[in-house]
């Protein structure tokens, strides 16, 4: 299956990463066998949800009507993976970010949206 | 035992409404057999790459049919747009088997007329994963401006840093036939052209072309013209944007299997073919190549090292952001002008004492590699 059980793709309001049983590594995107150590067992955690942005576009054309502008981001989160997200506020690369499932503009469906993370 | 590439076939590319992508396959597959001198009984496989606008379910069968041809082996491949090479390297694995004497390796596609501009884009949004990006509403265009967007703030550049780059793909197709954009630009003209994916505008864009591509890929030369392919190299590292390497994107990888095959390093190479979907992919693989250091290949292009009397003449026909891009046949079209320039046969686009020339293509973002050696014949 490439969802993971219990996430965002499945209607849940988190991001879940998978970690590797036996080396520890982990992932994002759903596979059945660590790129690392070519294990099976792995679990699901929630991850903090802060990272570092990395990259940030702006979109002005999309396929559905009424779909653009849009931002997007890059987050690598704090334990590692990199998360694809949509954009909320204010974001630069090399902002600390933290996440948030919203609903997207058109629809019910929770996205992973990223924002600016006040430093404190 | 080595293969040769013995026949080219490149159609013009551009806006051209009225052929279908079997009639641009065909048109080029005839062109290649004609150049390599052979009629279509001596053939023995057939491989096709994938149209989008088709969409055939057997496309190397097809295109077989329609040229007269009855193959031993037949078969359609894809891999984006690393497909045209890697169908290369799969046409010098038969030859080398013995499976076949000569092989025929075909793309084409009426991507410009044949479909509206969202049904292709929104065809090339599967780039990204199903479940956890294509619901965000991201395109190819936007998967490959967070590529942007992290090199420019990653190596502390400007949004006119990659700018460069259009200008001396556009500087190359001026003065070559067939290709899809032919009037200069400039670098402000490239800053000045709408948005589509921040950074990326307009002109960091390839264009969607109509045309078609074909090659012969043979166990022996058939004329002083075929050229030796000498090295072939493969890297698959990631399908998604969202596991993908900056530092590792498997570019390096493919390149130093090619080259290592062919016993050359870069300096042995005086022409290249780099992929150039956007301004920001062939800046990042000529940069994990090493032919220019991190965040330089902007600035490189500025400085002329690109143009065809540079220290790296590099898409001499414009590569895909001015030839054009015409679906799989796009990729090839850097192969047939790096074999162009080995055979001499440029014009006033030649490139001086070119012996050895390096093409590279990449499928997805950045996710597939496939990087081809190919060397005057008399060397071997
Ligand atoms: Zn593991």
């Amino acid at each position: 299956m490439s969802r993971t059980q219990g996430d965002w793709t499945q209607g849940c309001a988190r991001l879940l990463i998978a970690v590797c049983a036996d080396c520890g590594n982990n992932w994002y995107l759903p596979k059945d066998r660590c790129p690392r150590c070519g294990s099976a067992r792995q679990s699901s955690v929630q991850p903090s949800g802060e990272g570092r942005c990395v990259a940030v576009t702006l979109l002005h054309v999309t396929g559905e009507p009424g779909g653009a502008p849009l931002s997007l981001a890059l987050v690598r989160l704090d334990e590692g993976p990199v998360v694809m997200g949509r954009v909320d506020g204010d974001l630069a690369p090399g902002d600390p970010a933290r996440v948030h499932l919203l609903p997207s503009g058109t629809g019910t469906t929770l996205l992973p949206s990223f924002s600016r993370k006040a430093v404190t | 035992m080595t293969a040769f590439l013995t026949g080219v076939g490149l159609t013009p590319f551009g806006r051209q409404p009225g052929r279908d992508s079997l009639d641009w396959q065909c048109t080029a597959a005839g062109m290649a057999l004609d150049d390599a001198g052979l009629g279509p009984d001596r053939v023995g496989a057939v491989i096709a790459g994938y149209s989008t606008v088709a969409n055939h379910l057997m496309p190397a069968n097809l295109a077989a049919e329609r040229l007269g041809i009855r193959p031993d082996v037949a078969f359609g491949m894809s891999v984006g747009g690393a497909t045209g090479l890697a169908m290369v390297a799969q046409a010098v694995a038969l030859v080398r088997s013995a499976a076949a004497e000569h092989v025929l390796v075909v793309a084409g596609e009426n991507r410009a007329s044949g479909q509206a501009r969202t049904t292709s884009t929104t065809v090339l949004a599967q780039v990204g994963h199903a479940a956890y990006e294509v619901p965000l509403g991201g395109n190819v265009p936007a998967y490959y401006a967070l590529l942007a967007s992290r090199y420019l703030w990653s190596h502390g550049l400007d949004d006119g840093a990659l700018a460069a780059l259009p200008v001396q793909m556009r500087e190359h197709a001026v003065g070559t036939a067939g290709a899809h954009f032919r009037e200069p630009i400039t670098v402000a003209d490239v800053l000045a052209s709408r948005p589509v994916a921040e950074p990326l505008r307009l002109l960091d864009c390839c264009p969607v072309s109509d045309g078609g591509a074909a090659f012969v890929i043979s166990r022996a030369p058939v004329s002083e013209r075929s050229l030796q392919i000498a090295g072939v190299g493969q890297a698959h590292r990631h399908q998604h944007l969202s596991e993908l390497d900056p530092d590792d994107t498997g570019a390096s990888r493919a390149a130093g299997i090619a080259l290592g095959e062919a016993g050359m390093d870069l300096g042995g190479v005086h022409v290249w073919g780099i992929y150039d979907s956007f301004s920001i992919t062939v800046a990042m693989i000529v940069e994990e190549l090493g032919l220019a250091p991190p965040g330089c290949a902007g600035a490189y292009a500025q400085a002329g090292a690109f143009q065809a009397d540079g220290r790296y003449p590099l898409n001499t026909h414009g590569g895909l952001l001015s030839y054009g891009h015409s679906g799989v046949a796009g990729g090839m079209a850097h192969l047939a002008e790096v074999a162009g320039q080995l055979r001499g046969e440029r014009g006033v686009a030649q490139v001086r004492n070119c012996e050895a020339g390096y093409v590279h293509a990449d499928g997805g973002v950045l996710s597939a590699h496939v990087g081809v050696v190919l060397r005057k014949a008399s060397r071997s």
